[in-house]
């Protein structure tokens, strides 16, 4: 037995039980309803996973659901450890983390740029990294970049008046 | 009555590596506010990678970190290996390390050279740059590109090392060994640049455990935490290294330890030489042609130790031709963008240039 399943043990007896599925030794992913995640974050970090890694989304398109991803990992024992829950698609709101981690706030305002999801409590959810962006967002597998190139960056053609100066007719 | 001024650093400027905006609201010379604009670099990377097959996104990774792209394929073959649980025979993992070792002390000879750069020593970047451009020759003659070698795959690596390519590596360790003196004068006993760094960026450990930095920025604090020795990755559980630390948590600390992290780079190289068993150097991940391979349903989180700090990937896979989804956890993404918000005020114009080098700050990563 690792110390990371006696940590899960500790929080699941404060928390009540939720599903746990190792992914390698060192490695764990567990599955946390939307709203315990606050609590059980916070039961985490306190009992050693204090750093966030990442916070990170999954458009399950078929099962009408975002999974939202926090990844924490533990300096002392070198242990990762994957909270996934998951939000319907057609009302994305889930809370924020920043008062655990402050960094949090431009991992969730990455993830709602990119996915859409709400993060309630969050000040600071406006565009992070894509400037004038009117379709939805981009990273939902509903969006087709193949669609969006060609409306918004057509083929063009290029003829020879394009060669005017310099390998023109002059020359 | 003072006023505040809104200066723009960026989007390019000979203090940032690659483009990326810092808007700074300063009174006289004193930055009172500041605050990050990324997004000048960002190329879509993670949803291209959805959209093609697991090898071909080789393609795409190493140019998400511009100065050191190694880490990026290390780190998703890692992934993708964990995903099908395929055993990476031994000699790659050795191989490996050569690869990543020689891109630290690449990407940190870089990252001294920025100090020259920021300080208006420019001798110190030249120096530098002329000594990384030996360990792109060497690249050159492992993998037949200087930057970006898509050479680490999943499975291993593309093919193995060129005959006598270790007594080239181990004259460059020697010739890199034999410059410490003339490094260690111009750059950590430098009247200028201990005067300019001295004291500046400080970070304390409170605020680098809150923020969430790694690497360097972590070390100079005073703890070792180095994900190379807590989750030890390839071989690196099988050579001795140090991990060196600062108590200070200033600039000069940071790029300190940068340096004496190079020395600790060559001592395990030299280890790896001696020690590289012979034998195959890759593995198939599943059956077929590389282009049609299929890596099982699952999700996982793989990090490694890069030169900035934590750099991981995120990968699902839902057991089919292509990626699921990925997601690149860039080792500046705390620092750049809560680290400047937070931490930048209070410093001069002159020397923001040098707090984001110091920083570890590398806006392609952030981007993506």
């Amino acid at each position: 037995m690792n110390s990371m399943n006696e940590i899960l043990k500790e929080v699941m007896a404060i928390s009540g039980e939720f599903s746990v599925k190792e992914v390698t030794a060192r490695e764990s992913i567990i599955f946390v309803e939307t709203s315990r995640l606050n609590a059980i974050l916070e039961i985490l970090k306190r009992k050693g996973f204090s750093h966030l890694s990442l916070i990170t989304g999954v458009d399950r398109i078929e099962d009408g659901v975002f999974e939202v991803f926090y990844t924490l990992f533990r300096w002392e024992t070198g242990e990762a450890l994957l909270v996934k829950s998951s939000v319907s698609r057609d009302a994305p709101v889930i809370t924020t983390v920043m008062h655990l981690w402050p960094t949090a706030r431009f991992y969730e305002r990455d993830v709602h740029e990119f996915f859409g999801i709400v993060f309630d409590g969050n000040p600071d959810l406006k565009p992070l990294i894509l400037e004038n962006w009117k379709e939805i967002p981009p990273m939902r597998k509903d969006f087709d970049p193949q669609k969006y190139s060609n409306e918004h960056f057509p083929d063009r053609h290029y003829g020879s008046e394009f060669l005017v100066e310099g390998g023109g007719e002059n020359e | 009555m003072s006023k505040e001024v809104k200066l723009f650093l960026g989007p390019n400027h000979p203090g940032m590596h690659g483009n990326s905006s810092v808007h700074l609201y300063v009174e006289g010379d004193t930055v009172v506010r500041a605050r990050l604009v990324p997004g000048f670099l960002h190329r879509g990377f993670e949803k291209l990678m959805e959209r093609r097959g697991w090898m071909q996104n080789l393609a795409l990774i190493p140019r998400i970190c511009v100065p050191e792209p190694d880490i990026n394929e290390a780190v998703y073959a890692m992934a993708v290996e964990a995903l099908s649980g395929t055993e990476v025979p031994e000699r790659a993992q050795w191989i490996r390390m050569i690869i990543l070792e020689l891109a630290r002390i690449a990407s940190h000879l870089m990252a001294l050279g920025g100090v020259g750069g920021s300080t208006g020593l420019y001798t110190i970047s030249h120096w530098t740059l002329a000594d990384r451009d030996r360990i792109l020759d060497i690249f050159e003659k492992i993998t037949g590109a200087r930057i970006y070698h898509m050479y680490i795959v999943p499975g291993g690596v593309r093919k193995d090392l060129p005959e006598g390519i270790e007594s080239e590596i181990v004259e460059f360790l020697d010739y890199i060994e034999s410059r410490s003196d003339e490094f260690e004068n111009l750059l950590l006993k430098n009247r200028i640049i201990r005067t300019r760094t001295e004291g500046l960026a400080l970070l304390t450990r409170e605020e680098a455990l809150e923020i969430g930095v790694t690497g360097v920025g972590l070390r100079a604090t005073g703890l070792p935490y180095d994900i190379r020795k807590i989750d030890p990755y390839a071989k690196y559980d099988s050579v001795v290294f140090d991990v060196p630390t600062a108590t200070e948590g200033d600039a000069f600390a940071r790029f300190t330890l940068k340096y004496y992290e190079m020395k600790q780079s060559i001592r395990i190289l030299r280890q790896v030489i001696e020690k590289m068993p012979e034998g195959p150097v890759n593995a198939k991940i599943s059956s077929g042609s590389a282009l049609r391979w299929r890596v099982p349903e699952g999700t996982v989180y793989t990090h490694i130790e890069s030169s900035r700090g934590e750099y991981g990937y995120f990968v699902v896979s839902d057991g089919g031709e292509k990626p699921y989804r990925i997601n690149v956890r860039g080792a500046s993404f705390p620092q750049g963008l809560y680290g400047v918000e937070r931490l930048l005020a209070g410093t001069r114009i002159e020397d923001v240039a040098l707090w984001l080098t110091t920083m570890d700050f590398c806006p392609p990563e952030i981007d993506r």
